[in-house]
């Protein structure tokens, strides 16, 4: 028997445990749900997993052959539904589109969600304690400003580059252009509809003469 | 494994390679885990480069321990599994750690306290052979990693399943035979020529890792343990080979 599914739970539940460690407001969440057992099972890929809460933190395991009775909420969804619900989807709109069913506590599924999504961590207060307050405060201060920085560049460098592709080197129609473009061509398409209608009359009737 | 006979009619059983009287066994188990035991986690993750916290997981996955459960670990040394029973159980179950060495239920009950479980968990000092509780006590027992030092294994089964609610499973989680003959070869050498080497080194005693090799290569193969514990009157016996055979998990139901 293959320990890899066991060995990616144990570092997922190490991981998880590690970030509820250092958010300060994690151990109140934690107590609301301590004892509590969520079964969330996972269509394509079929997967079940097994949440336990308990005060430090909660442990992840396989659910085998443990029935689902022995939970207090069992939540059945799709891959697509789970990214959903951990992009922050409401739980109500996920149930009534289908894609989500809940049988039990339903509330329990929110409180865990929130208690993932609200993580709030002290990542200068856990440097402080390694490298000592005033280095750590510096340190985060020059990584908040990378970050700023990174951020106004990226945005920066993506309004160049269209000012160059479409206003200076004219690579490539803009916007306005190319609705300007469809416009003229559906209208061309109306007027060569029509003049094909009227010639098609026009056909009908010189064969009709002919006729006579 | 079941006392033996020598021609002198004296009875006797193994003791790793060496045979030594009945009596004689437990005590010389036990110096050997007074010895080891300051050191026995660093040694288990060095051992088994840390594997043997994924036994003792998948363990805990197959045993169907549920809230408000009582649960028994027997030879439950340092408390590994006893830590996580004790939050599934929750504050309505409760988790025996039991182990008939001394050093070993010291270390696992400071462990345990230091790491804030106390309320659910009681320690028995107790020899698996003649468990002290009544009749259908318990929903789940484990032994990991222990049946292999009892001097009378079949009895310590028996002694399991009288303890164990109808219904309930007993989990035996211990060294087994690897499956390839390559990859036994391999544990042989390593199990010979290096555990001894890294015992003296960090746990300043050879002998006792010499012996726990030896005593692996005499506990019976997977197929032996499963028909012992279906003699003990265990029913739906199965057992998964874990790192190729190293290590076997068998689990019994008590009907």
């Amino acid at each position: 028997m293959t320990l890899t599914p066991t060995l990616l739970l144990a570092g997922i539940e190490r991981t998880l445990n590690a970030l509820l460690a250092r958010d300060p407001a994690a151990p109140s969440r934690l107590a609301r749900l301590s004892g509590n057992r969520l079964l969330l099972r996972l269509e394509r890929p079929e997967l079940a997993l097994a949440i336990h809460f308990h005060p430090d933190g909660l442990d992840l395991l396989s659910p085998q052959e443990t029935p689902e009775d022995a939970f207090d909420a069992c939540v059945e969804l799709n891959a697509e539904a789970l990214g959903e619900l951990l992009g922050g989807e409401s739980i109500e709109r996920l149930l009534f589109q289908g894609k989500l069913s809940v049988r039990g506590r339903a509330h329990l599924l929110e409180e865990a969600r929130d208690l993932l999504l609200d993580l709030d961590l002290d990542w200068e207060g856990e440097l402080a304690s390694w490298l000592g307050d005033a280095p750590a405060h510096n340190l985060a201060e020059g990584l908040r400003r990378a970050s700023r920085w990174g951020r106004r560049a990226h945005s920066e460098m993506r309004s160049d580059i269209a000012e160059f592709v479409f206003e200076e080197a004219k690579l490539l129609p803009g916007r306005h252009q190319l609705d300007n473009l469809r416009d003229h061509l559906t209208e061309l398409e109306v007027t060569t509809d029509r003049l094909a209608a009227r010639l098609d009359r026009l056909h009908r009737q010189l064969a009709h003469e002919a006729s006579l | 494994m079941s006392p033996l006979s020598s021609p002198g009619d004296k009875h006797t059983t193994h003791f790793g390679y060496q045979e030594v009287p009945v009596d004689e066994k437990a005590s010389r188990v036990a110096d050997v885990f007074h010895s080891v035991a300051a050191r026995y986690d660093v040694m288990n993750d060095l051992m088994s480069f840390g594997i043997h916290r994924l036994w003792k997981r998948l363990t805990i996955e197959r045993s169907g321990v549920r809230p408000g459960h009582s649960v028994l670990d027997i030879a439950g040394g340092t408390g590994d599994l006893t830590y996580k029973f004790s939050r599934m159980v929750g504050p309505r179950g409760r988790v025996v750690l039991a182990d008939i060495n001394e050093s070993m239920l010291r270390v696992g009950r400071d462990k345990l306290l230091d790491n804030g479980v106390g309320g659910n968990v009681e320690y028995v000092q107790a020899n698996a052979e003649c468990l002290p509780f009544p009749d259908n006590t318990f929903d789940c027992i484990t032994i990991a990693f222990g049946l292999r030092n009892v001097t009378d294994k079949e009895s310590a089964l028996r002694s399991m399943t009288r303890v164990l609610k109808p219904g309930g499973r007993v989990l035996v989680l211990e060294f087994s035979k690897p499956i390839n003959p390559l990859l036994s070869k391999a544990y042989d050498e390593y199990s010979f020529r290096l555990l001894p080497r890294m015992g003296q080194m960090v746990a300043g005693d050879a002998d006792s890792y010499r012996y726990l090799a030896e005593s692996i290569r005499m506990h019976p193969d997977q197929e032996t343990l499963q028909q012992m514990m279906e003699a003990a009157g265990l029913e739906r016996v199965e057992y998964t080979n874990l790192t190729g055979g190293i290590v076997a998990l068998h689990r019994g139901i008590k009907l």
